[in-house]
């Protein structure tokens, strides 16, 4: 019909006056209210340079992954925002806002610079890496590991550190551990790109999750063949 | 005591719920919201684990009923469809609706801003107490809805049981 087709080529109508916070290649990610609670609506908005079925098709899968990749970790005991809505028709998805946390990124960027806090840094690369192993356990690949895609919910200065993964948009499930090895390269090239000087913190990371996983071992393997692959690798010999 | 609330999304709507005990009538009751009399969903409260809950499954139904997409045939009927979490309606409807041996029911009811709601009229046809929705948790059967949606332990170190229930609400048609 001709008249839902216009329905679902405009803005939802209860984003138009909504705060942007963040604008990507994919997705754009608001910050509002639904039933009384603060959430982040993450929208993936039509890509016009695609062809329209394709487009519609992608974006719809894109945006089932997500929804059940969280699902996935939540049920694993992994801390992932809830979801309260997803909107099939405009591809929206509704999540719980993580008020009162601090990204992993911010964190360590801010314990670096102030040059204390260096036993916590510890113990959060053994957090990080435990839960990356659960995650992996459940065969759940992130896809975009970044320190800005962990939160520290209820602020940097809790005893118990609570880590919440965010930003499922990449992610799959895949038991192999090739994708496993993959997604921890992609973490580590932004980690040291991003925190300078935090070789031993990665590490540290590394050996907490090798510590947590049973699958480790096979993961660490590949993780040393994706290395020797990687761009800018010298080809002599 | 009853409470409402309106949809962000669809600001033309509000949803009402209100909460009874020592209910003598649920057959009639029920009767009454199949063929129309009364306009909204009755509920299990010992399938409700708090307000939100029902706040989500009103929402979707709404949502689906605005781009005609519903699974079932009325809309209160698909609010009741929602908050169960396998896609068999008959099985929600057992579940999540209300039997005639029941005391105690939920009802929801979504209506324009516009209308002002007669509760009077509704609160008339209970032969029951009416108390304060928030007192739901008292009735929350935990046990059966772990059971029913699958909510491992582990699940609970990130969150509540509504949290689980709702994340599984939201997230039923694709996974």
């Amino acid at each position: 019909m001709a008249d839902s087709n216009l329905l679902k080529k405009q803005v939802p109508l209860y984003l138009v006056d909504g705060q942007v916070i963040k604008q990507g290649a994919e997705a754009r990610v608001y910050r509002g209210k639904f039933l009384g609670r603060s959430v982040i609506i993450k929208e993936r908005f039509p890509k016009l340079y695609r062809h329209p079925s394709l487009d519609e098709k992608l974006t719809r899968r894109r945006t089932a992954q997500e929804v059940r990749s969280i699902l996935r970790c939540r049920r694993a005991g992994i801390n992932a925002p809830v979801v309260y809505f997803v909107d099939h028709n405009t591809h929206c998805i509704f999540l719980e806002d993580i008020v009162h946390s601090v990204s992993v990124r911010d964190h360590i960027v801010s314990a670096q610079a102030s040059g204390q806090d260096t036993e916590h840094l510890q113990t959060l690369a053994d957090k990080i890496g435990q839960v990356l192993a659960q995650m992996h356990d459940e065969d759940v690949i992130h896809g975009d590991l970044t320190t800005s895609n962990m939160l520290l919910a209820g602020g940097a200065e809790q005893k118990n550190i609570n880590l919440v993964m965010i930003d499922f948009g990449l992610s799959y499930i895949s038991a192999l551990p090739e994708d496993k090895g993959v997604d921890l390269y992609v973490l580590e090239k932004a980690f040291l790109s991003t925190h300078p000087n935090t070789e031993t913190l990665f590490e540290r990371l590394l050996k907490s999750y090798s510590a947590s996983s049973k699958k480790a071992p096979v993961v660490m393997k590949k993780l040393d063949e994706v290395r020797l692959r990687g761009r800018k690798r010298s080809m002599i010999g | 005591m009853l409470r409402t609330q309106d949809l962000e999304l669809f600001p033309e709507y509000t949803v009402t719920q209100l909460l009874f005990k020592n209910v003598k009538n649920a057959t009639e009751l029920r009767k009454m919201a199949v063929n129309g009399e009364i306009k909204g969903a009755l509920i299990n409260p010992s399938m409700v684990v708090d307000a939100f809950q029902v706040l989500v499954a009103a929402n979707k139904a709404v949502h689906l009923h605005t781009i005609g997409k519903m699974k079932t045939r009325s809309l209160y009927s698909e609010i009741i469809f929602n908050l169960s979490p396998t896609n068999n309606i008959s099985e929600a409807f057992k579940r999540f609706g209300i039997s005639d041996s029941d005391s105690a029911v939920y009802f929801v009811l979504v209506h324009n801003k516009e209308e002002t709601l007669n509760v009077d009229d509704i609160i008339s046809k209970v032969d029951g107490e009416q108390i304060d929705v928030g007192q739901v948790s008292d009735m929350t059967n935990a046990a059966i809805i772990k059971k029913l949606y699958k909510v491992a332990p582990q699940e609970e170190k990130c969150g509540s049981l509504l949290d689980a229930v709702v994340c599984r609400m939201a997230t039923k048609d694709v996974a």
